[in-house]
């Protein structure tokens, strides 16, 4: 699915991912944890295209395709999807609208026809459903208004809305209560495939327990210094991540 | 003395007003000429606008070419509408509703006398050629949209003079549209006077979309009397050298003043707002919303005044203007200004410019939505509250086809 190697990206002249090497499989899950600061967000930025960061070396390869080749929005168009860590709030433009303009760019992408009022409706409703966004939210201008969970549940839901082959998700239970972790957990899961693969970034481990990884990474200092499995991630809940940076830093 | 000069010779384009009403304003208006020049931008009403240009400018002030498929500029359908095509008053063929009288202003017998606020004020006042008298009758609603249709052509040069007056508890919408046609350097002044009668309802669409090489002036000034309510909407969607100035009198307790703006720029345009709420009187509210996005080098100048006198005590007013720049050569000079001199009111005013969001760029885009596309769902978001005032839906589908057009885009209702 993704295959990243001996990436080096920067922003305004720092260095903060210093070779960092990642692959994903199809039907995977993927989490990547790490310390504030460890440059998990840039990652996620740097793979979505955000144009602040400079690549300065490396590959990423997505699905057959030299990912850093495209433009953001072609990104999302092959099937990558960013949930944000902080969704931006957007005045004055519908969920729904945005949504819908999205949806027919990317299918006239892919050389399809756009889709028809109705079934953009049928497809809202039962989107909106898998991550229980009351369906006022869903016309609502984007972010705009909404709680700190209703923002993440939001991400879902487009996330829902677009069917990506990749979905990064950055710290997206950060700021939530158990009931929303449950609901964005579930979400995740429902939408998961073996056509797809997902990379949740965190550095709690509590949301590994609703969505469970096949391997858990350790990102330090811009790179992936460490690669286990679901276990690891409860030892770095005990631990905390000092063992590592001593490690390391050795 | 040269300035003296350059005035004396652009006024002597123009032949002498034939409109009766106005031969009362006509000694203040020659004393005005007489003590004032040709603006320079040494004066804070030009300050932002060079006139060097229409000084210059060879105008055939003899009724230039004769146009006589105008009918096609009407914006509103179902519209009982008057065309004034180079200075030509053109009235409906059929008689309207009962309550409405629409007729040359060259019938009317008395005009409200206006202030000189400027040398073309002043020269309006001398020179106006014809226009259009609109009165609506005390208690009249009028159900239909009245259009007043504005055509240039050619190299024409001119000034209109426009009257409307909405009796007490009457209603009516009014559309003002300005258009050119194969034009080539024309320069038109259009001042309109409303009176809005006590608890009379009046909207006014004031739709500008003449060609590039025009210099459009216009002015309204409105009078409001008690529990009355006014709307403006200044819609100016294309033009060369485009300067507004709208002065409204808040003269009757209880009113409410809507005033609102859009401006979409490109080129080289150069487009200026004046406009002035005078808050005479105790408990009124007045709401100004200003908003504009510049392209290219386009320059946009908006320069509001708020007064509120001594008597107006409890008065609500609110201003603002916001602009998107989304060329790094487009400008802005936006000045709001408020005189407060009653001490229980509420008073506020912002004004904003800067680019598109980036971040919401962004966050659009990587969900799949081209640049072009995100930068005009941002843009219509930017402009929506302003859209949303517009009361005629047909000036609303003329506004979007004409930008769609003219900036090559899609934005949808
Ligand atoms: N605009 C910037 N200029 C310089 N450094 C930045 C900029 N943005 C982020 N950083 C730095 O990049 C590093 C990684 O940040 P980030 O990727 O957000 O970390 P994480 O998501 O792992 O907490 C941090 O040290 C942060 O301070
Ligand atoms: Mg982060």
């Amino acid at each position: 699915m993704i295959k990243i190697e001996n990436l080096h990206a920067s922003i305004d002249g720092k260095e903060i991912l210093k070779g960092l090497n990642l692959e994903v499989k199809a039907g995977e899950i993927h989490a990547i944890m790490g310390p504030n600061g460890a440059g998990k967000s840039t990652l996620a930025s740097v793979l979505a295209g955000r144009e602040d960061y400079e690549v300065t070396a490396g590959s990423i390869d997505f699905d057959g395709t030299d990912l850093l080749e495209l433009s953001t929005e072609d990104r999302a168009r092959e099937g990558l999807f960013l949930a944000f860590q902080y969704p931006v709030e957007i005045p004055g433009v519908s969920n729904i609208n945005f949504l819908r303009t999205a949806l027919n760019e990317i299918r006239e992408y892919k050389g399809q026809a756009q889709i028809s009022a109705k079934e953009f409706m049928a497809m809202v409703r039962e989107k909106s459903a898998i991550v229980e966004l009351d369906s006022k939210l869903a016309s609502r201008a984007v972010n705009e208004g909404f709680s700190g969970g209703e923002k993440k549940r939001n991400e879902i839901f487009q996330m829902a809305m677009l069917e990506p082959k990749l979905a990064v998700l950055d710290e997206t239970d950060s700021g939530l209560d158990i009931d929303a972790l449950r609901i964005v957990a579930n979400g995740v899961n429902t939408l998961k495939s073996d056509q797809n693969a997902t990379i949740v970034i965190t550095h709690y481990q509590r949301l590994l327990d609703y969505i469970i990884p096949d391997f858990v990474h350790v990102l330090y200092d811009g790179r992936i210094v460490m690669t286990g499995t679901k276990e690891l991630a409860l030892e770095l809940e005990e631990k905390g991540y000092d063992w590592i940076k001593e490690s390391i830093d050795a | 003395m040269e300035n003296s000069n350059k005035l004396s010779q652009f006024t002597s384009l123009f032949p002498s007003t034939e409109i009766d009403g106005l031969s009362a304003m006509a000694n203040s208006a020659r004393v005005f000429l007489s003590e004032n020049d040709f603006p320079t931008t040494r004066l804070e009403r030009f300050k932002y606008t060079r006139l060097t240009k229409l000084s210059n400018v060879q105008f055939d002030t003899s009724a230039a070419e004769f146009i006589s498929d105008f009918h096609k500029y009407q914006i509103c359908p179902d519209a009982i509408a008057i065309f004034v095509v180079n200075g030509h008053v053109f009235l409906p063929e059929t008689k309207g509703p009962t309550g409405l009288i629409i007729d040359d202003i060259s019938f009317a017998k008395s005009l409200p006398s206006s202030s000189m606020k400027d040398v073309f004020a002043a020269m309006n006042v001398l020179h106006a050629q014809s226009g259009v008298c609109v009165q609506v009758a005390k208690n009249s609603v009028i159900d239909s949209v009245i259009e007043i249709v504005h055509v240039c052509t050619g190299s024409y040069a001119g000034f209109t003079r426009n009257h409307i007056t909405i009796g007490e508890n009457a209603q009516a919408k009014v559309v003002m549209t300005y258009v050119s046609e194969q034009t080539n350097e024309c320069f038109s002044h259009v001042h309109t006077s409303i009176e809005v009668g006590k608890r009379a309802h009046f909207n006014l669409e004031k739709v500008q979309m003449e060609s590039s090489d025009l210099f459009s002036f216009s002015d309204e000034e409105v009078w409001q009397g008690a529990d009355s309510v006014f709307q403006i909407n200044t819609l100016t969607l294309d033009g060369n050298l485009v300067r507004n100035d709208l002065h409204i009198q808040v003269r009757g307790e209880h009113a409410e003043t809507h005033l609102n703006g859009m401006y979409m720029l490109n080129g080289q345009q150069h487009v200026a707002n004046y406009t002035t709420v005078d808050h005479q009187v105790a408990n009124c509210e007045s709401n100004e919303l200003y908003k504009g996005i510049m392209d290219d080098k386009s320059i946009a100048v908006f320069n509001g005044k708020v007064f509120v006198r001594q008597d107006a005590q409890k008065t609500n007013a609110f201003q603002s203007n916001a602009n998107v720049l989304i060329s790094d050569d487009a400008s802005v000079n936006s000045k709001p200004e408020l005189e407060i001199y009653a001490d229980d009111v509420k008073c506020s005013h912002g004004s904003t410019t800067g680019q598109l969001d980036d971040e919401a760029l962004f966050y659009l885009r990587a969900r799949g939505i081209s640049e072009r596309g995100a930068t005009q769902l941002l843009l219509t978001a930017f402009m929506s509250d302003v859209l949303d005032k517009i009361t005629v839906p047909s000036v609303k589908e003329k506004v979007f086809e004409v930008i769609n057009k003219r900036f090559n885009w899609e934005l949808t209702l």
